[in-house]
């Protein structure tokens, strides 16, 4: 089973959503995937803010011009699409703990489900080492 | 195969993702071979141009047979076989 890791550093909605695309092509090829959220993508998992989120790295659109584009081409937004790869593969979603206190996330309660363990910087680097291939977003 | 051949096939299972955008169709394909035996057939519909391409390479990638597709009416046609 080859290995996919991907650093995420965003709480916006296009780059979530990108990473959730991504998610889902790895996963419909039985890749195992790490995901790392690092400094400000920790904001994106803590509870109660994963459903309302409004940012975007890209201005061309407003967040809701883009959910709308989502909604009119039926895809799922981007929890949807994390929750299906988790389904569909092996999918470990850590949250790195600096973007941990940055968010105000100090446990794993504090955080959406599909997130597995809080943890530092070196597993990141260790699973990015063995890894087919290393993204960041 | 060509066109005609394709259309003669009697498809064992379909899977109709007409109107979801890339990755929808690849996700449907995956979760649906599941419900496939080995040797069967199935026929997918796609209005997303990237189903063409995204689905014969993971055929390849997957062990199966892409058996060819053609487009029709506004939407694609493909054919895989499970190995």
């Amino acid at each position: 089973m080859s290995k996919l890791v991907l650093a995420l550093t965003t709480s916006s909605l296009d780059k979530l959503t990108s990473a959730g695309v991504i998610l889902s092509g790895a996963a419909a090829e039985d890749m195992e995937v790490d995901v790392f959220v690092l400094v400000n993508a920790g904001h994106a998992f803590i509870k109660g803010k994963a459903e309302n989120l409004t940012g975007m790295s890209d201005t061309t659109q407003t967040s809701e011009e883009f959910q709308k584009a989502l909604d009119n081409l039926s895809t799922p937004n981007w929890t949807e699409f994390f929750e299906m790869a988790k389904d569909m593969t092996q999918v470990n979603i850590y949250i790195c703990s600096l973007a941990g206190k940055i968010a105000g996330g100090d446990n794993k309660e504090d955080y959406i489900d599909i997130v597995d363990d809080i943890v530092g910087i070196g597993e990141y680097l260790e699973c990015a080492a063995e890894a087919d291939v290393n993204l960041c977003l | 195969m060509t066109t005609e051949e394709l259309k003669a096939i009697t498809p064992d299972k379909v899977v109709d993702s007409r109107g979801t955008a890339c990755p929808g169709p690849l996700l449907a394909v995956k979760q649906a071979i599941a419900d496939v035996d080995s040797g069967e057939i199935m026929q997918v519909l796609s209005s997303d141009a990237g189903t063409k391409r995204d689905i014969p390479r993971w055929c390849t990638k997957q062990g199966h047979d892409y058996l060819g597709d053609f487009e029709e009416a506004g939407f694609f046609t493909l054919y895989l076989k499970k190995n």
